[in-house]
């Protein structure tokens, strides 16, 4: 069998490749353009400042999805004793919360150069988990409604309002559920928060398992609701179904969204709306694993990511995220122009006013499971 | 020959060319001398089914063609607004590993085929030809890779592979694609064996084959076609595999899956479609590959 | 008896060994957490949640998975007989060209497709209506159900197709002409003399469709919207969202229940074949 002897040829080659001196291995939850921004952008950038180390990005997946997997390989890597493989993870809140609790992470930020620079509240508090030292917010995201002017005059600047609008116009109001991605679960905390009594207390507790029983209402509406709306297959579901224009109006991820719109798959005058009381955002952090064999390496490369500069052109003016660390030392790197256009759709007042923050862990999981019982079943 | 099907097994009289022309022959006799308006209204339904075949088949992968170098394309437009090959050279900059990833995914893939085979065929033959105990239970075992949630068994596999040193090793990973193939093989494998006829292997006892020399002149060419049916799904199947790879392989080993199942679910179209196209070719060449294996090998059998 | 028995098992013990040291010892800790409590010990808890909040989803599943075994059957049978016994040369040369290629394309890959064929601006209805077949007004999304059944039947159908065409090309062609010079229809010879010489492959194929079927997460996930949705969907959603394993691997046991199933009605089939053969 000729054949086998080709085939271990070329793994022989493969696993004698290039072995370079150092390796740094960093892995992104999230979409493929947090993999294209490591390997395109920051990672030929910290190879150049550090001859001699290969930068290797892998992604995980989209979602939560993503960072559970990386959690699940840190966790089976310590009940193993082995070393960590990854040196670098970026991971979302939820994780980021489980791994400081199981010290599947490491302390790092106090000693890091652009530590200080962090002032926002979630570098600190993941869903009620305090992470503070553990965590580098990368960039902060935030979920809005994406709609089509074409078709919406005068966007809806409310969830009662957008209630009364899909009522008007069913089936031309699109969200993912709550198991198809985090935009459709960022949809229904805001409900919640809308119509759900204390909003406050969801974001901060303390927790109470009795507020459950409150939400009854708001749920039953949200079922009513539903009747009227089209239910997308997950986050990207609800863009492409913006982008051939099946649905008017969908919740969506800000970074997403204007991805998408750069490559060109949605028509280009659509437009964001942040609807009061709020919808929720979340940041993606950088972390270190526990046990991994480059510390010093990954600090680096953390600091790198974290710096203004890289902030200002990597995140802002690349990507038109909204940066990690404190705003106030991105801006005066970037011109007025690009800093501008972070907030064409949806301005710094309304995002102080609406961008809140997503309920603290057990709240967000009485939530979904109590859509998960009166909505969805 | 080039009509043959690729899995025609050398089947006594039904493999001679001379004998298969025979039925077409005689059945276009009739049904020329017949009415010949039914002959062309028939032409027309055939054509028209296979057009609607086609455009069930090839629409979805039309739209493949279509996004993966489509660099604009949204509502109100029914065909992407500009076309491009920007996106392929997106795929294919040089950050971007993807040939290394393909070479590495071909590769395990092969491996895998190898090891499958290798464990399946005496396995197959065991199920279908010998007496087993609870041989009912060992075939529904077989079935437990692809029946239970994946992601829950690779975090246990990878924890043991930690131990063991496999985690990001190719063999590692080939061990895991394998087990995940092992039903495919196996099943076929053992419905291959059973189908094979047991007078044509008596006949070679008869005359004073040695048992093994029978499995291997009668039985196991007879079983090839479906075997090597197998080996195709277990190629694919490896191909795919997405969970298993990262599990245990990354981040030293990288597939392709792993940059298709990021840009797929992330909906980047381009990027998507155009690792597709990619993973495409090596799953036609195995298939060609197969086909012309099977015919130079199996047909020379025939009649030994 | 014993002698040929020992030394199957010594033929089947490689591929034994595989599969208990990368599924069964995994699997072990994942039944350990499907039925106790945290704190130790026996308990169904795990099941009666995964029934009390998915049971829809299991009949749901359930219904998904049959009728695409049962159309990718049909399907299958129709496509294999025409290559077995078409007498125009034309159509089964294309047939045989094209019924092959979904079998190339992974399941996410497939997903992703259909997700923009299918839609209700998708490829599909736009062809259909610069054709003239339909009228833009009547065009309606098939992004639920029926869009994962014709996924799940468009990639699998190429699958038992080539292991049934693989089978009808082996069987004796002489029983064929046998019938057809008897004056059977092609039907006829199709459904009575060439079906029953390979129902064995066919079956095999069928419960291997319904096997993978029921493990696809992507094809649900990324076709149809989430209500109601198939058990894949819900245990990476008790994973991901709650890091929940009990009840995503109750949700696994049942999966694995009713997959079992299939392959015991399969081969009690067979035996009662071979006994009665």
């Amino acid at each position: 069998m000729h054949k086998t002897i080709v085939a271990a040829g070329i793994s022989a080659v493969l696993l004698a490749g290039p072995a370079s001196a150092q390796t740094l291995n960093v892995a992104t939850a999230g979409d493929q353009n947090m993999v294209d921004y490591i390997k395109d952008y920051l990672g030929p950038m910290f190879e150049k400042s550090h001859p001699g180390v290969k930068v290797v990005a892998v992604g995980t997946g989209p979602g939560d999805g993503g960072s559970q997997k990386i959690f699940e390989k840190l966790d089976a890597q310590k009940k193993a004793g082995a070393n960590s493989d990854f040196d670098v993870v970026v991971i979302h809140q939820k994780a980021a919360g489980t791994l400081v609790k199981d010290e599947l992470i490491k302390k790092y930020r106090d000693t890091l150069p652009t530590g200080k620079l962090v002032t926002r509240d979630t570098a600190n508090n993941s869903l009620g988990t305090d992470v503070s030292g553990y965590v580098m917010p990368m960039f902060h995201s935030q979920t809005a409604i994406a709609y089509n002017p074409d078709l919406v005059k005068s966007p809806p600047n409310s969830y009662a309002e957008l209630s009364e609008w899909v009522k008007k116009n069913p089936k031309q109001f699109g969200y993912n559920g709550i198991k198809g991605g985090m935009s459709g679960v960022a949809f229904v905390t805001g409900w919640v928060s809308a119509f759900g009594g204390d909003a406050a207390k969801l974001e901060v507790g303390p927790y109470d398992a009795a507020t459950k029983a409150s939400w009854d209402k708001a749920m039953g509406d949200l079922k009513e609701f539903n009747k009227n709306v089209v239910i997308t297959p997950g986050n990207a579901g609800t863009l492409d179904m913006l982008n051939r224009g099946e649905i008017a109006m969908g919740p969506v991820w800000v970074d997403m969204f204007y991805t998408w719109k750069a490559e060109g798959k949605l028509p280009p005058n659509t437009r964001l709306k942040l609807v009061s009381p709020g919808m929720p955002g979340q940041p993606m952090y950088y972390a270190v694993p526990a046990k991994t064999g480059q510390e010093k390496l990954a600090e680096e490369f953390i600091a790198l990511a974290t710096s203004p500069e890289v902030q200002a052109e990597g995140i802002v003016k690349r990507f038109n995220w909204y940066p990690g660390i404190d705003a106030n030392n991105v801006q005066s790197k970037l011109d007025k122009a690009d800093w501008d256009k972070l907030f064409v759709d949806i301005t710094p007042e309304a995002l102080a006013a609406n961008g809140k923050a997503f309920p603290i862990g057990p709240y967000f999981n009485d939530i979904l499971e109590t859509y998960e019982k009166k909505v969805a079943n | 020959m080039t009509t043959d099907h690729p899995l025609t097994a050398p089947r006594v009289a039904g493999a001679i060319p001379a004998f298969r022309k025979l039925p077409q022959t005689r059945a276009r006799a009739p049904s020329a001398s017949s009415v010949r308006w039914g002959g062309y209204l028939g032409t027309i339904l055939k054509g028209l089914g296979l057009a609607v075949f086609a455009f069930m088949l090839f629409g979805p992968l039309a739209n493949l063609a279509l996004w993966s170098v489509a660099e604009r394309w949204y509502t109100p437009f029914k065909l992407p607004v500009t076309y491009g090959l920007r996106y392929w050279e997106v795929v294919f900059r040089p950050t971007g590993d993807a040939m290394s990833s393909l070479a590495t995914s071909v590769s395990i893939a092969c491996l895998t085929v190898v090891v499958a085979l290798a464990v399946s065929v005496p396995a197959g033959y065991a199920l279908a030809r010998l007496k087993l105990p609870l041989r009912t239970l060992l075939m529904i075992v077989f079935l437990l890779p692809q029946a239970f949630p994946s992601v829950a068994i690779y975090i246990n596999v990878a924890r043991v592979f930690y131990t063991l040193g496999l985690t990001g090793t190719i063999p590692g990973v080939v061990l895991v694609h394998a087990a995940h193939g092992l039903v495919y093989s196996v099943w076929i494998a053992a419905a291959a064996f059973a189908a094979v006829d047991r007078d044509l292997e008596l006949a070679a006892r008869n005359i004073g084959a040695s048992p093994l020399r029978t499995f291997f002149t009668i039985t196991l060419p007879l079983a090839a076609p479906g075997i090597m049916a197998s080996a195709i799904f277990v190629f694919l199947e490896s191909l795919d595999e997405f969970t298993g790879t990262f599990f245990v392989g990354v981040p030293q080993v990288t597939t392709l899956p792993l940059l298709l199942y990021n840009a797929s679910m992330g909906g980047n179209y381009q990027i998507a479609s155009i690792t597709a196209l990619i993973l495409l070719v090596p799953s036609v060449l195995f298939m060609l590959f197969i086909e012309r294996f099977l015919k130079a090998d199996v047909l020379s059998k025939v009649g030994q | 008896m014993t002698r040929p028995s020992f030394f199957g098992l010594i033929l089947i013990a490689p591929a034994l060994a595989m599969i208990a040291a990368l599924f069964l010892y995994p699997l072990g800790f994942s039944l350990v957490s499907a039925f106790t409590v945290p704190g130790g010990g026996f308990s169904l808890t795990h099941f009666e949640k995964a029934i009390d909040l998915y049971s829809t989803d299991i009949l749901f599943t359930l219904f998904i998975v049959i009728l695409s075994t049962l159309l990718t059957a049909a399907i299958s049978i129709a496509i294999a007989g025409a290559l077995t016994l078409g007498e125009t040369p034309w159509l089964i040369a294309s047939l045989r060209f094209l019924y092959r290629w979904p079998l190339f394309i992974p399941f996410i890959v497939a997903a992703q497709c259909m997700r923009t064929f299918l839609a209700k601006n998708g490829l599909m209805n736009n062809s259909l209506v610069a054709m003239g077949v339909l009228e833009p007004l009547q065009t309606t999304s098939f992004l639920d159900w029926r869009g994962i059944v014709i996924t799940f039947v468009w990639k699998q159908v190429p699958f038992v197709t080539l292991m049934l065409a693989g089978a009808m090309a082996s069987i004796d062609r002489a029983t064929i002409e046998a019938g057809r010079n008897l004056g059977a229809s092609r039907l006829r010879v199709l459904f009575e003399i060439v079906l029953p010489q390979v129902t064995q492959t066919l079956l095999v194929g069928l419960v291997l469709s319904f096997v993978t079927m029921l493990s696809v997460l992507s094809v649900p996930m990324m076709v149809a919207g989430s209500q109601p949705t198939m058990m894949t969907v819900d245990m990476a959603f008790r994973i991901n969202s709650y890091g929940d394993y009990a009840t995503a691997n109750a949700l696994g046991v049942i999966s694995y229940a009713i997959a079992g199933a299939v392959a015991w009605i399969y081969l009690r089939h067979n035996v009662k074949r071979e006994v009665g053969a």
